[in-house]
């Protein structure tokens, strides 16, 4: 019977093509109207490490979340089959090359010790032989799974023969075993994959060929499994989708919302970002030039704040992107911009830490960093996003805020969005609007800190007959310092003030969304990535009668604590839980700091990949029934 | 445009008798000179006595923090190239905790003008040894003679890729503020030393030892500091590092090294740019009808075509 959706894991050492995989299918799948979400897990490690992705693919609905077990998994490797021996469900599919089958455990060099002793222990209670086969067989034993070799060598000679391609170029058709394999579980036609391995390979003819036989040769050894996983068709309406990362998509946010300077300096996850702006530093469409936007790789996190305010000031639209090591850095500079009132962004990409901590991994753990980063008392602004689709308007907002209001502005993501690759809808950009703010056109009487006005006058560096000095110290109207007891108390209260504008002025629904029902029974607190899972995690629960609602907030500082008291207020503290890719889970502490409301439940996954929904469903389920405090997620690999 | 004078009015707060007036007279008279127009001039500094300059100037000033102020330049000017951006800092701000962008600017030969304030200490923190003081020089303020060795500014300048790289003295203004014209006129980073008497911390390098040392290189008939063609660069340097090594009884002043054969980051940039630097970040428009972005429906398609996917039910 066709499914409604299906998960799957791909799986093979870094540098193998795994992503390409995914990428193909991905956009195969969209093409034909399914909505996809694949998290792409990685070590920090160039090649031969073993990464993953884990996707989810849906006849229904754009998904939002990832879930455990997974229906088919694709190993590239033996070290795929060990690691992820727990994740396979009942009845599922393991396609391997059957070159691996006698690999034992103790042969897999790029295994880190500690996961091969887990995964030793685990064999040993299961009893089964730590080698490739009796993990198979224990498999389809056990769990009913469909067992599918495939001699990858042999696939690689025929087609080695048949396009005289240089047997050491062989390995990189791998990926297109993977792609195949999947393919014919799930029914996939054939147009669909050739026309998303044309755009993978644009411009290569032959690649796309190549390939195409690849899929061929592929399917002739696993006849018997076509369309056996297959899905649905597909209910989705609509006409196009975008298949991209979040990287991607809060570039194209950026370049909507009028970014001109772009800084940054090379780190994960954060630099995909700057390399998808590069690309469209200047585009010429319908006959408007678009940009240009210059986009700087720096010698430093510090040069690529400070250059950036240094474009602020100049009137053009600039920002950086960064994950924590490098904001770390930045906090001098985001204390300089908050003292100047430059309206600068910081698109802040956490992973885990601390210090470089798993740099290819995802967490949640610097909004304190990000609240509180730098000295002294400044009003700055920081917003979250909770999904791509949020991503892309809050990069815009994020402008806008920023210009209005003449505050450093802090994006906070985070790897998990930043490296998921997801269907999204295309933005409608009629809901867009671009605010600049107050934009004074100087002249000889101009001063850049006007008193009298709240919000100051901006004019820009160049601006004819208007000259302006900035300064971190302590500063006059004109800009010039002094030290003065009661200057110092109107220019630094005027500074602050701002954020309660802020709070007035922004519209709730840029502080934050509340889904679900009415009267709920329990509230599921959180923001950034945790909303997909969440929302997943309450239509889940509903079938089981407990009703609940999901607060995502976006808006993280100034902490709109008069909206967030109200609504807790609606709920039993004892019934409100806040979900958190950290240990401490601080929104919690936030939220108590902001209103008093101290929430005891929460739930917290540090491991570094990503919450999946079976196991919020069932850490939910023992918090409301079995009234557990606090629960530790570990589920990945 | 209202003629205003170069100067701002304000107390200026440095020690009577510190290098840095001579260097203030300098580049006002430079300023004035070139006819710059004060709206289209930005100073920007770090951190130190030598830092408070862009307040007595009467041209926009940027003021920022200890050891940033190129990185702050270096997003001004390419945010906007029609600017003539003057970077000031003192020779800790520079080229201590400043040390990776001072560098990186020679990299890029971004059209900025750097003037070092070399008076040998950390002036505003109360006399510290900098990265300029040779080693085993005791000043006053030091406990015990300096510990580590000096940095040569002139040869790192040049290493760097700095294209104009010159050497002035605070109280010789007039040849300092030719220095500066020529600098700012020069396409292309420029770094000009300036030897800066501290009275108050630097009891060595004082006027006094100055005066009886330096001599102007303009002077010297066969000195031709110019690279015109690339295979004059690297003689022209060597050259140039090795006269950078000359100090003691005698310390040359006046210009080192000319590179003319080397593009700016902005021709680079132009290069890729086609628009750039003539519509330029600061000037380009990111609006349509007031309020809506550039970028409409239709447009977005057609730019990120690559992300997008016509699905196609079968
Ligand atoms: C990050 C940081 N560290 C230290 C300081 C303290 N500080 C202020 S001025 C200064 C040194 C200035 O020396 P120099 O750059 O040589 O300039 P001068 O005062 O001699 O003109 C230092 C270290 C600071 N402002 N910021
Ligand atoms: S301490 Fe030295 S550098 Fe600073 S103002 Fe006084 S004399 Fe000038």
């Amino acid at each position: 019977m066709p499914r409604e959706g299906l998960s799957m894991i791909l799986g093979g050492p870094q540098g193998a093509g795994v992503e390409t995989s995914m990428t193909v299918l991905a956009r195969a799948l969209a093409r034909r109207g399914y909505g996809v979400i694949a998290d792409r897990e990685y070590f920090s490690n160039i090649t031969g490490r073993h990464s993953y992705i884990h996707m989810y693919v849906s006849a229904k609905s754009l998904p939002r979340s990832l879930r455990y077990p997974v229906d088919i998994l694709a190993a590239m490797d033996a070290e795929t089959v060990f690691t992820h021996i727990d994740d396979l469900g009942e009845r599922g599919y393991v396609i391997y090359d059957t070159g691996v089958l006698q690999k034992k455990l103790d042969e897999i060099p790029s295994m880190e010790d500690v996961t091969k002793n887990r995964v030793r222990e685990e064999l040993r209670r299961l009893g089964v032989e730590p080698v490739v086969e009796d993990v198979l067989n224990f498999l389809r034993d056990s769990k009913g799974a469909g067992i599918i070799g495939i001699s990858f060598a042999d696939v690689l000679k025929t087609l080695m023969t048949k396009h005289k391609v240089d047997p050491r170029r062989a390995s990189r058709y791998v990926s297109g075993i993977i792609v195949s394999a999947v393919a014919v579980l799930l029914g996939l036609d054939e147009e669909s994959i050739r026309w998303s391995f044309s755009i993978q390979f644009a411009g290569r003819e032959d690649l796309v060929a190549q390939n195409m036989d690849v899929l061929k040769f592929v399917e002739e050894r696993m006849r018997s499994f076509r369309g056996v996983a297959s899905l649905e068709k597909p209910s989705n309406s609509y006409s196009k989708l975008m298949v991209a990362t979040g990287n991607d998509v809060v570039a194209m946010g950026k370049i909507v919302g009028g970014l001109r300077y772009q800084s940054y300096y090379p780190i994960t996850p954060a630099a995909d970002e700057s390399f998808t702006i590069e690309k469209y530093e200047f585009s010429e469409v319908d006959g408007v030039s678009v940009g240009p936007i210059i986009v700087m790789q720096t010698e430093d996190e510090i040069a690529a704040i400070c250059s950036a305010i240094g474009a602020a000031l100049t009137g053009a639209r600039s920002a950086t992107a960064t994950s924590g090591p490098g904001f770390d850095l930045m906090v001098e500079g985001l204390s300089w911009a908050g003292a100047n009132e430059v309206p600068v962004v910081i698109t802040y990409y956490q992973r885990g830490g601390p210090s470089t901590g798993q740099p290819t991994r995802g967490s949640q753990s610097d909004l304190f960093n990000a609240l509180f980063a730098g000295h002294g008392e400044f009003a700055r602004v920081v917003i979250a996003s909770g999904d791509h689709e949020e991503a892309f308007y809050d990069a815009i907002e994020a402008f806008n805020i920023a210009e209005r209001f003449q505050v450093p502005v802090i994006h906070l993501l985070d790897k998990f969005l930043a490296n998921t690759v997801k269907t999204v809808p295309l933005p409608d950009l009629n809901k867009v609007k671009i605010f600049r703010g107050d934009i004074s056109s100087g002249g000889l009487n101009y001063k850049r800190f006007d008193l009298s006005k709240l919000i100051s006058p901006r004019a820009f560096l160049g601006t004819p007959d208007t000259v302006m000095w900035y300064a971190g110290d302590e500063h006059d109207e004109l800009g010039h310092i002094v030290e003065d007891p009661e200057n110092r108390v109107s220019m630094y209260s005027k500074r602050i003030e701002k954020m309660d504008l802020i709070l007035r002025e922004l519209p709730p629904e840029r502080k934050f969304s509340l889904h679900g029902i009415d009267k709920p029974d329990f509230l599921v607190v959180g923001w950034g990535s945790v909303k997909g899972v969440a929302l997943d995690a309450l239509e889940t629960l509903e079938k089981d009668g407990l009703k609940g609602a999901y607060l995502n907030l976006k808006l993280l500082w100034p902490f709109p604590l008069d909206d967030v008291s109200k609504i807790l207020s609606s709920v039993s503290l004892d019934r409100v839980i806040a979900v958190e890719h950290s240990y401490g889970v601080q929104i919690a502490r936030l939220i108590s700091m902001g209103t008093g409301m101290r929430i005891r439940k929460t739930v917290a996954k540090f491991t570094g990949r990503p919450i999946t929904l079976d196991e919020l469903v069932d850490a939910l389920k023992r918090i409301l029934l079995n009234n557990v405090d606090r629960v530790v997620l570990k589920h990945g690999a | 445009m209202v003629p205003r004078s170069y100067k701002t009015d304000l107390w200026i707060d440095w020690c009577p008798g510190c290098g840095n007036f001579g260097i203030l007279t300098a580049v006002v008279k430079a300023f004035e000179e070139l006819g710059l127009d004060p709206s289209k001039t930005v100073i920007v500094s770090g951190i130190g006595c030598s830092s408070k300059i862009p307040h007595f100037v009467n041209v926009n000033g940027v003021h920022t923090i200890h050891g940033r102020a190129i990185a702050f330049a270096t997003g001004i000017k390419l945010a906007n190239p029609e600017l003539t951006v003057v970077v000031h800092g003192g020779d800790g701000d520079l080229l201590g905790i400043g040390a990776g962008h001072f560098v990186t600017l020679g990299r890029r030969n971004l059209d900025i003008v750097v003037i070092m304030h070399n008076n040998g200490v950390y002036g505003l923190t109360k006399g510290q040894a900098s990265p300029t003081l040779p080693m085993g020089v005791k000043t006053k303020a030091l406990v015990k003679p300096n510990i580590q060795q000096a940095l040569n500014p002139i040869a790192l300048a040049i290493s760097a890729g700095y294209t104009f790289v010159a050497r002035g003295y605070a109280f010789d203004s007039e040849h300092l503020k030719n220095l500066i014209k020529m600098a700012i006129e020069h396409k292309g980073a420029a770094f000009i030393d300036v030897l800066q008497p501290c009275v108050t911390f630097n009891d060595v390098f004082t006027a006094e030892y100055y005066r009886k040392r330096v001599y102007k290189l303009d002077e010297q008939p066969e000195w031709n500091p110019v690279a015109e063609k690339p295979e004059e660069r690297v003689e022209k340097m060597i050259k140039a590092i090795e006269k950078s090594f000359e100090w003691g009884e005698r310390i040359p002043i006046g210009i080192f090294y000319i590179d003319k054969t080397q593009s700016t980051l902005e021709e680079r940039y132009s290069q890729r740019i086609p628009l750039y630097p003539s519509i330029h970040p600061a000037k380009s428009n990111i609006t349509r009808d007031v309020d809506k972005p550039l970028i409409d429906n239709n447009m977005f398609e057609k730019i990120f075509k690559e992300y997008i996917v016509d699905v196609e039910h079968i």
